[in-house]
C-alpha cells in the first residue's frame, strides 16, 4: 500500500517482477515506486514498468477510500512474480 | 566528435555494457543503425544470478536475457563471432569469421574474463552451467576467493546441500580490507551459521588433481601433476589445494572466484592505449579513448576516475551508468552524471547493499543493528564526513541514502 505526498492511496503486489525484493521498501516519486535493488520503477496507477532490469509490470489492485477507510479489491489477474518465486 | 543521427554505431561485446549502451542510444534518440557483435552464442544475458538463482536451479538462461522478446531493441545482433582486431582507418573491426564490420563509431564493451586458478570458475553461463551440473550434494566444496562472488557461491553451495563448504578468502575475515571490521565480522558470522568454514588469511597457491584413490589401484601419470597455478586443472574428481601457510586441503569441487581480467587481448596491437597492469582500455570519464570514434565501457575499460581510485571497477551498476554516459557523449547531449557507486549481493537470505566511496573511507561507524543479528547499517567516513553506507537487509535506508545523493543532469548543466 502506498500513500503519496498528494494524498492518493495505491495498492500493488509487493514483489518486484525482476527479482525477489519488496517494493514497499522502495522510493516513491511522481506516482512511481523504484525497486530498492535496481532501477526499474513501476507506476502506482497502472503497475507498468519503465526500464530494465524488470521487463513486466506489477499487478495493481483497486483502491477506494470511503470515510477515511481504505478498501482494496484484489485483482483477479495472475501475479507477475520474478523467476523462481512462488506465491506463499 | 559525436555520432551523426543516421550514423552506424558498432558495439563490440554483447554483455551488460553492450546491451545498455544500445538501449541508452535508443532511449536518447539515436535513429541510425546499431550493430552488436558478440562472441557468445546466446542472446545478451545478465550475470548476477549466475552465482545465485541460476546456480540454485530456480532460474534458467532465458530468464536472464537482457533484451525483452516482447519489446526488443531495434538492434542488429551478431552472435558467435569474436572480434580479432580493430582498425582505425577505416574505422571498424575484423572478426574471427573473416568479416570486416565498418562503423561510424565503435564502443568497445568486451567485458572481462575470469582469472582461473583451477577447478570451476563463474563468469559465463557455461561456467555456471558446469557448476550447476556438478554433483554438489554431499560434496566437499572449496571456494577460492573472498569477494562477493566467492561468498555468494559458497552460500548457494550450502543451499544445494554440499557436505562441507570451505572458503579460502586470503584475509582474516571476508571483506575486511574493503568493507571494514564490523561488516567483515558480520559476514563471517552469517556464513559460519550456515556451516561455511573459513581458513583465515591463508591464500591458495595451486590446485592439483589428487593423483590416485587411497587404495592406490589407479595409475598415476606424471604429466598430470603439472603446476595448476598456471594452467588451472579442470579435471573432474578430488583436488588438493596448496595453501600459503603450508597446509593443503582436499575438495571434491573447487571453485575459483579470484577476480577477472579485461578481455582486451584482441587490442594489444591496436592504437588503443591499454592499462599496463590490467590490460584494460584506458578512457576518459565519458568513455572516449582518445582515438576518434573509439569509446569503451564496462569491465573491459578503465575510465580516468577508476584509474585514480575514485570509482569502483567491475560492478554491475557502474557499467550501467557508464553505458548511459557513453551514449550521452556519443550523441553530443548534456553529459549524464555518474551517481554514487552502488553494489549489492545476496547471501543466505541477507541482501547486502553498499553505496558511495567505501574504498576512500578512513573510519567505519555502526549506525544500527548488530554483528550477531546480521542487520548492520554502517556508515563510511573520510575526515569525519560520510562518504558511503552499507546495509544488511536495510533496503529502505540504503535506497534513501542513494536517492538523497542523486545527481540530476540539470544540476550539471546549471
Amino acid at each position: 500500500m502506498f500513500l503519496t505526498e498528494e494524498g492518493t492511496v495505491h495498492a500493488l503486489d509487493d514483489t518486484c517482477t525482476h527479482q525477489d525484493a519488496s517494493l514497499a521498501a522502495g522510493w516513491v516519486e511522481n506516482c512511481r515506486v523504484e525497486c530498492p535493488l535496481h532501477e526499474s520503477t513501476f507506476s502506482l496507477r497502472t503497475g507498468e514498468v519503465d526500464q530494465p532490469p524488470a521487463k513486466r509490470g506489477v499487478r495493481v489492485h483497486q483502491v477506494t477510500v470511503q470515510d477515511g477507510e481504505v478498501l482494496v479489491e484484489l485483482s483477479t489477474a495472475a501475479p507477475q512474480l520474478p523467476p523462481g518465486v512462488e506465491v506463499r | 566528435m559525436s555520432l551523426a543521427p543516421d550514423g552506424h554505431l558498432l558495439i563490440i561485446g554483447a554483455g551488460l555494457a553492450g546491451y545498455y549502451t544500445a538501449r541508452q542510444m535508443r532511449t536518447q534518440g539515436h535513429t541510425g543503425p546499431i550493430t552488436i557483435l558478440g562472441a557468445e552464442e546466446h542472446p545478451a544475458y545478465d550475470r548476477p544470478a549466475l552465482s545465485k538463482a541460476y546456480l540454485c536451479g530456480t532460474t534458467d538462461l532465458c530468464d536472464l536475457y537482457l533484451d525483452d522478446p516482447s519489446d526488443p531493441l531495434d538492434v542488429r545482433w551478431v552472435r558467435s563471432d569474436a572480434v580479432i582486431g580493430l582498425s582505425t582507418q577505416p574505422l571498424g573491426v575484423q572478426t574471427a569469421s573473416g568479416t570486416f564490420y565498418l562503423g561510424d563509431a565503435v564502443v568497445i564493451a568486451t567485458g572481462a574474463e575470469a582469472r582461473r586458478l583451477g577447478g570451476h570458475a563463474i563468469r559465463s553461463v557455461e561456467d555456471a552451467a558446469a557448476l550447476r551440473a556438478a554433483p554438489l550434494a554431499g560434496a566437499r566444496v572449496a571456494v577460492i576467493g573472498g569477494g562477493f562472488l566467492a561468498l555468494e557461491t559458497a552460500a548457494t553451495c550450502t543451499t544445494r546441500g554440499a557436505g562441507s563448504v570451505t572458503v579460502i578468502a586470503g584475509e582474516e575475515l571476508p571483506g575486511l580490507r574493503r568493507l571494514g571490521q564490523p561488516v567483515a565480522q558480520a559476514l563471517h558470522r552469517l556464513h559460519q551459521e550456515h556451516g561455511v568454514r573459513f581458513l583465515g588469511s591463508a591464500r591458495a597457491l595451486s590446485v592439483n588433481p589428487v593423483p590416485a584413490a587411497a587404495d592406490g589401484c589407479r595409475s598415476v601419470r606424471p604429466q598430470a601433476r603439472q603446476p595448476a597455478a598456471l594452467q588451472g586443472s579442470q579435471a573432474p574428481g578430488p583436488h588438493s589445494i596448496t595453501l600459503s601457510d603450508g597446509r593443503s586441503i582436499e575438495a571434491d569441487v573447487v571453485i575459483s572466484a579470484v577476480g577477472a581480467v579485461p578481455a582486451t587481448g584482441w587490442l594489444t596491437r591496436s592504437a588503443v592505449a591499454l592499462d599496463p597492469v590490467t590490460g584494460a582500455v584506458l578512457a576518459d570519464d565519458t568513455g572516449f579513448t582518445g582515438i576518434p570514434g573509439v569509446w569503451a565501457a564496462g569491465d573491459c575499460a578503465l575510465w580516468a576516475a577508476q584509474r585514480t581510485g575514485l570509482r569502483p571497477v567491475g560492478h554491475w551498476q557502474e557499467t550501467v551508468d557508464q553505458a548511459q554516459a557513453v551514449a550521452s557523449a556519443l550523441l553530443g547531449g548534456i553529459p549524464s552524471p555518474m551517481q554514487e557507486p552502488y553494489l549489492w549481493s545476496d547471501q543466505h537470505h541477507v541482501t547486502i547493499q553498499a553505496a558511495g566511496m567505501l574504498a576512500l573511507a578512513d573510519e567505519v561507524k555502526v549506525l544500527a543493528g548488530t554483528i550477531e543479528s546480521g542487520d548492520l547499517l554502517v556508515s563510511y567516513l573520510r575526515d569525519g564526513t560520510e562518504i558511503g553506507i552499507l546495509g544488511m537487509n536495510r533496503l529502505r535506508e540504503v535506497v534513501r541514502w542513494r536517492r538523497s545523493r542523486r545527481v540530476r543532469p540539470a544540476a550539471l548543466a546549471a
